[in-house]
């Protein structure tokens, strides 16, 4: 907290009372209009009454003005009213000991007066100032605890701290390559390369710089000090600061929080970089993990099949000949499926997905996703109903049939066989609707959460290779590439099954759409 | 031995294992049997007595290591385990636990036959001096401590003697680096594989053709080494 210096670390105070020329002329302005009517009156006014008539001004001066007017008009009232009034007349001088008793108390009552009530009323207005600094610090803090970046925090400081009267303010903060421009006055998108070395240099050290004036005034920078160090630099315009508003002393409390929410900022934005790369290496991990795992049992069976083939083919009967041949084949097709798979998650998670859309009848879809699913169906009937008559939606009929079918898979893969399994495809208001249901054991809620996630398995305990637990998250990543949602029900009847629902949005056509 | 065909025990999880490796098996003049988890492999074990076994490690009703100490409580014949390259520890603690050698997925069906056969021959009662072997231009004769190459002898220092000896007495099986260390230098020293890889470097270079690229002292990377003959 080098950097500090005492004044801010007084925090926002009561300001002084300076010296306002408007103020005391006015208060001279009501001793001339008392001594205009006291001329004016004339002799027919009694002395008492005299008296009364200069304390006004006073008293008025004292609650209009404050102290100093106040003790300003106590003087000049007890001056005129001996000049004028007291015998000898236009002479200081007073003759009669009785009028010098009331001379002298007149001038102690008008200073008293005149400083009780002066006094208060400086207090009062101190007061205000103060609840109106300390409104202006509430109002920046909530503003700094809710901006998140360090971009925001940076254009909120500078535009609280120009609301509060300091003229052009600049926030710089470090990036890559040393300090940036963080924050400004509108149309000022770069420093001078000498006010930009003042700031360089206030980062660096800490105390604070002034930059050489140019044409639109020089700045000074300060450092913002965080609870960890310096976290940037504020800069405001030489003779910029104003000294009627409240910012003297609202500005260094306001760059405190600035430099606290700054800071904050960072931290919160290196813990999303920090886990955003955990994700990313748990991705690869599982990736990884998933490689050796999954891809470990269909090679296994190729090139066992392949060199018992090769081996020992003579010895073979042709149809075990041709049962190992059927299971390098299988066994191709499902690495082939699983390479499918890795390629369009990197695609989705590369975010290089581009859905060609166009009109289409999702039964079509559905219909041939059925039909590749072919022979993994593996006993399991499939009740299809779909509504006789369906919009078209504009989507991406090769993306949903995917999607479509991974459902589909991983209905198959997790039911008895036997079971049957449901597709659907009707129409609400808004969506068209696919829904796949099958008979399994149902996903608990807790899996329920995470059932889109990557590589997600409900049994991971067995080497046996069902897919690589992609196949719902790269239905999900489909789905909502083409604007469609997916959810996923379990159980659905009986404690058993689950079933998924894709919601496809209706377009509204337009009437170039129907051209 | 003429009637008796060698029963082979396989244990995996994976029908599509059995699915090749049966008829591999049969074609290779064994007798299958198929067990699909540990519980079913035990049992097995117990009541057919098979003259070896495969298995997998991965099974999903226990551990593989867990079947491994288990089987062994009860038989001494063979064991070949099938893995995962990346899993080093697991073979080697698969090994230490009485394993005789492993094969990693995926597999070739002959190198898993050469494995097997290499592992039945090493008989339970093999306590006689063990016989001389030939390998290429090699002559070892662990009795008389000779060795000898392209008929000319070989000196060999008693260690390196002791380190190759124990490498043809296990007849084409894998060898721990701690199974090495310890009948060798002593239990003492059975984290030092260091020693392991000077020793093994000596006798490349007296004994192999091309000591860079070794054809009987095998590196099982991360596990330990191998004898082969040809």
């Amino acid at each position: 907290m080098t950097n500090v210096s005492s004044e801010s670390a007084a925090g926002p105070r009561v300001p002084r009372t300076r010296l306002r020329p408007g103020a005391h002329a006015a208060a001279l302005a009501l001793v001339g209009a008392a001594w205009l009517a006291a001329t004016a009156a004339g002799e027919g006014l009694g002395g008492a009454n005299l008296v009364m008539l200069f304390l006004a001004p006073v008293l008025v001066s004292a609650v209009a003005f404050g102290l100093g007017p106040a003790l300003l008009a106590a003087t000049a009232a007890a001056i005129t009213y001996n000049f004028f009034f007291i015998e000898p007349r236009l002479t200081f001088l007073i003759a009669q000991p009785g009028d010098l008793v009331t001379f002298f108390m007149f001038f102690a009552v008008a200073l008293a007066t005149g400083w009780l009530a002066g006094r208060e009323r400086d207090q009062a207005s101190a007061a205000r100032r103060h609840a109106a600094a300390v409104g202006a610090l509430l109002e920046s803090s909530r503003a700094l605890a809710a901006a998140t970046t360090a971009e925001e925090v940076a254009r909120v400081l500078a535009e609280h701290a120009t609301a509060a009267g300091a003229g052009a303010v600049v926030v710089l903060a470090p990036g890559a390559d040393g300090l940036r421009l963080k924050a400004g006055p509108e149309g000022l998108d770069r420093l001078a390369a000498s006010a930009f070395e003042a700031a360089e240099r206030a980062f660096a050290t800490g105390e604070t710089q002034t930059s050489e004036a140019d044409a639109g005034g020089g700045w000074r920078f300060e450092a913002l000090v965080g609870a960890a160090g310096r976290v940037g630099v504020v800069g405001i315009r030489h003779g910029g600061l104003d000294r009627q508003a409240p910012a003297g002393d609202l500005l260094p409390a306001l760059i405190r929080q600035g430099a606290v929410a700054l800071e904050r900022a960072r931290l919160s934005t290196a813990a999303a970089d920090n886990q955003a790369l955990r994700r990313a290496d748990e991705l690869r991990s599982a990736l990884l993990n998933s490689i050796s795992h999954d891809f470990r049992t269909p090679l296994s069976t190729v090139l066992g099949s392949a060199t018992t083939l090769l081996e020992y083919g003579d010895e073979l009967k042709p149809s075990i000949r041709r049962d190992l041949l059927d299971s390098i084949r299988e066994e191709a097709q499902r690495l082939n499926r699983y390479v499918g798979d890795l390629l369009d998650m990197a695609r989705l998670e590369a975010g290089a997905l581009k859905p060609r859309k166009a009109w289409t009848d999702v039964r079509e879809a559905a219909a041939s996703a059925l039909e590749r699913l072919g022979e993994r169906r593996a006993g399991r009937k499939v009740k299809v109903d779909f509504a006789r008559d369906l919009s078209r939606v504009r989507l991406d009929r090769t993306l949903l049939e995917q999607a479509i079918l991974n459902i589909l898979e991983n209905a198959a893969a997790y039911s008895p066989a036997g079971s049957r399994i449901e597709l659907s495809a009707h129409e609400d208001a808004a969506n068209v609707v696919v829904s796949i249901e099958d008979e399994g054991p149902g996903i608990s809620r807790e899996a329920l959460a995470d059932v889109f996630d990557k590589f997600r398995r409900l049994d991971r305990s067995t080497d046996r290779g069902e897919g690589l637990g992609l196949g719902l998250s790269i239905a999900k990543g489909f789905v909502e590439a083409m604007g469609g949602r997916i959810a996923a029900t379990s159980p659905v009847a009986a404690g058993k099954g689950t079933r998924f629902v894709i919601s496809l949005p209706k377009v509204v056509r337009s009437p170039k759409d129907l051209l | 031995m003429s009637a008796h065909r060698p029963r082979i025990l396989v244990i995996d999880d994976e029908p599509q294992i059995h699915r090749f490796l049966t008829p591999a098996l049969e074609a290779a003049g064994f007798e299958p049997i198929r067990a699909d988890n540990a519980a079913a492999g035990l049992k097995e074990l117990a009541r057919r007595a098979p003259d070896a076994v495969v298995l997998d490690l991965g099974l999903p009703d226990m551990d593989g290591k867990e079947a491994l100490a288990r089987a062994r409580s009860f038989y001494e014949g063979p064991v070949v385990i099938l893995s995962a390259r990346h899993r080093e520890m697991e073979k080697i603690d698969a090994l230490d636990l009485g394993a005789d050698d492993y094969v990693e997925k995926p597999f070739g069906v002959g190198e898993l036959l050469a494995r097997l056969r290499a592992a039945m021959r090493r008989g339970p009662h093999l306590e006689s001096p063990p016989a001389a072997v030939v390998a290429g231009d090699l002559e070892i004769d662990p009795g008389m401590r000779v060795v000898r190459r392209g008929g000319e002898r070989v000196r060999l220092s008693p260690k390196e003697f002791e380190l190759l000896a124990r490498l043809v007495e296990a007849g084409g099986r894998v060898v721990t680096h701690r199974q090495l260390l310890t009948t060798v230098w002593g239990p003492a020293h059975e984290a030092d594989v260091q020693y392991l890889r000077v020793f093994v470097g000596q006798l490349r270079q007296k004994l192999e053709t091309d000591p860079a690229r070794p054809r009987h002292i095998v590196t099982e990377a991360g596990v330990g080494y191998r004898f082969l003959a040809d």
